[in-house]
């Protein structure tokens, strides 16, 4: 399958008063066209950097995208010019974020904030872009959405603003749908309600998503393939079956020991990650989970940190975990 | 409202809608203050406008057979030394306080909001630049920079609204600019570019509106603070001409008759502090309203 998204070895660093953040380090990944990733990793790893850096957002300064490539539909978008990179954004590439109460502009109705993206976009004119609105929002699960599209962001619940915000991306039906943990803001019950409403109309429009989230549950059911950031890299990647049944990198493990399960007596308490993540600016030499890891060895620090496969289509940068699974449950 | 061809679908459950602005005169309305602060200016204005129809005096009328009345029946607030009808110029008056008001924050508008919001938006040298000049403006001293002004470009009406004018929006600039600081970080912000919104269109569709809230308040509280400065350089003689009537200019001719007639002091300076207050009260009853923690 012909990848919609190649991002290679993207590095994006922020220059502040402590230091150099290298917040996405020599990141890698790609997605064909209507193909669902995700990336995971625990707050601050980078994934909303890296994808920030797709669309060219990241804040300037502090940050800066150093190096790298994103091929989107063969053209590098970190060398588009700036008026062509717009019409990417929202056009080609749209975007849904975490928090839909402060992602919607107050001060106009929900409906106008989606036409004008159509009109843009789209070129229609005002009362097509309105009846356009309207069917997108019927379409999102907005019950008496002529209305509701002439109402305010702070009439709607959350749950109703993100569907608003997933009109809003797939208004001018982009090729490629960045959600960055579209569900954490919202009540359990909803969340699985915008998933699979977001899985459906991904498949029926044929666009590709990158999930960005720390929910491992919601990766399993929604993703096909999982990406698992640490510190500002990809420590392991691969089929999320395979990433989930056969782990091979200890954040992995961790990760998912962490992660509550409903088929284990209830009395079981949760295995966390013990402590923090680390610092960006001085981070160890060599792999950067050795503080908390449980699989530590003296032979960490010299190890080369290159992901290398370690079952088709599955790699990992822990040579501890390319040893293979018997191997590890040893140590 | 009588729709009486639409048949109303029986499930729907229909609100009456509310606007944001809509929202805000609700809360606007609740502040008795701030509604007395509307109604006097509304009022003044109104009285400002019809004047010739309230008094049947005009304001450089002399009768010099009437000369430092009291009140009476045919003068209500007295005569001045020239034996000209103290209402009637007051009413006149007004007509230079509330245009004074008016238009230096029109003026003010049109330079202070766009350089701001300018500066806010686009950030880093621009930036600098824009508000080091604004520091400059706003470090001169304003009565000094006004005379000055007046001297450069004369005497009409309209240069007192120019000179007062280019001296006050440094703080709508300033103000403008922080508002635009703090929302450019905001996520709908990020929405807006990131669905692919120019950096003009952000800027006019997004950060503007939303930055309006406070630049209204200030806005208000600024009118009273033009009109003032108008009394003031009045009071110094530089001011409206004569015998145009402006309030600062009746105190400070009444200041010299103070022990034969105090009328003459009393009314002018009644008039410009209730404006003021009235135009304060608004303010803050605006900022109270219009303040989008409070929004219920």
């Amino acid at each position: 399958m012909a990848d919609l998204l190649q991002v290679r070895d993207l590095t994006t660093h922020f220059f502040t008063r402590d230091g150099e953040v290298g917040a996405v380090d020599g990141v890698s990944y790609s997605v064909a066209a209507g193909e669902t990733i995700a990336l995971v990793g625990e707050s601050g790893c980078g994934k909303t950097v890296s994808a920030l850096s797709i669309v060219r957002l990241i804040p300037e300064p502090p940050g800066r995208i150093l190096s790298g490539k994103v091929l989107f539909d063969g053209a590098d978008l970190l060398q588009l010019p700036a008026d062509e990179m717009r019409l990417v954004r929202g056009g080609k590439i749209a975007m849904i974020f975490q928090e839909p109460m402060t992602s919607l502009n107050p001060v106009l109705t929900v409906g106008r904030q989606i036409t004008e993206a159509l009109e843009l976009h789209q070129h229609m004119n005002r009362q097509d872009a309105f009846r356009e609105t309207v069917r997108l929002l019927k379409l999102v699960g907005i019950p008496n959405a002529d209305q509701r599209a002439r109402s305010y962001p702070h009439h709607l619940s959350g749950g109703m603003r993100q569907r608003v915000m997933i009109a809003m991306a797939i208004s001018c039906k982009p090729k490629l749908i960045i959600a960055d943990e579209p569900t954490t803001a919202l009540d359990v019950t909803i969340q699985a309600q915008l998933l699979e409403l977001m899985r459906s109309i991904a498949r029926d429009l044929g666009t590709a998503t990158i999930l960005i989230t720390h929910n491992l549950g919601v990766v399993a059911r929604y993703a096909r393939r999982v990406y698992v950031m640490y510190a500002g890299k990809i420590v392991e990647h691969g089929p999320a079956l395979a990433v989930y049944h056969d782990p091979r990198h200890p954040y992995t493990v961790g990760l998912l020991a962490s992660v509550p399960r409903l088929d284990e007596p209830r009395k079981t308490r949760l295995a966390p990650i013990e402590g923090q993540p680390p610092d960006l600016v001085s981070l160890p030499r060599g792999c950067a989970f050795q503080a908390r890891c449980s699989f530590y060895s003296g032979g960490c620090e010299g190890q080369a940190l290159d992901l290398l496969e370690v079952s088709p289509g599955h790699y990992s940068v822990c040579w501890q975990g390319r040893k293979g699974r018997e191997e590890w449950a040893k140590t | 409202m009588t729709e009486a061809a639409a048949p109303a679908p029986v499930a729907t459950v229909t609100r009456p809608r509310h606007t944001l602005w809509g929202d805000a005169w609700t809360r606007l309305r609740r502040n008795r203050l701030a509604i007395a602060g509307g109604s006097v200016i509304i009022v003044v204005a109104l009285a400002a406008i019809f004047s010739p129809l309230i008094t049947p005096y005009g304001f450089a009328d002399q009768d010099l057979n009437s000369i430092m009345l009291g009140p009476t029946l045919a003068h209500p607030l007295g005569t001045d030394e020239l034996g000209r009808d103290v209402l009637a110029r007051l009413l006149y008056g007004a007509r230079t306080s509330l245009a004074v008001g008016v238009f230096t924050q029109i003026i003010v508008v049109l330079i202070g909001l766009p350089l701001g919001a300018i500066a806010g938006a686009v950030g880093g040298r621009l930036d600098n630049m824009l508000m080091r000049f604004v520091d400059v403006m706003y470090a001169f001293p304003d009565i000094l920079l006004i005379i000055l002004l007046r001297a450069v470009f004369g005497g009409s009406i309209f240069m007192i609204f120019l000179a007062i004018g280019l001296v006050a929006w440094v703080n709508i600039a300033r103000l403008t600019r922080g508002q635009v600081m703090s929302l450019k970080g905001r996520d709908f912000i990020t929405a807006a570019r990131v669905m692919g919104g120019s950096q003009r269109y952000v800027m006019l569709r997004h950060l503007v509106p939303n930055s309006l809230g406070p630049i209204i308040v200030v806005l208000t509280f600024n009118v009273p603070r033009a009109i003032f400065a108008e009394a003031a350089l009045s009071y110094i003689g530089i001011g409206v001409r004569p015998p145009t009537p402006s309030w600062g200019a009746m105190i400070r001719d009444g200041y010299d008759l103070i022990f034969a007639n105090s009328n003459l002091v009393l009314f002018p300076a009644l008039s410009v502090g209730v404006l003021m207050l009235a135009f304060t009260f608004l303010g803050d009853g605006l900022r109270d309203a219009l303040d989008p923690r409070l929004r219920r």
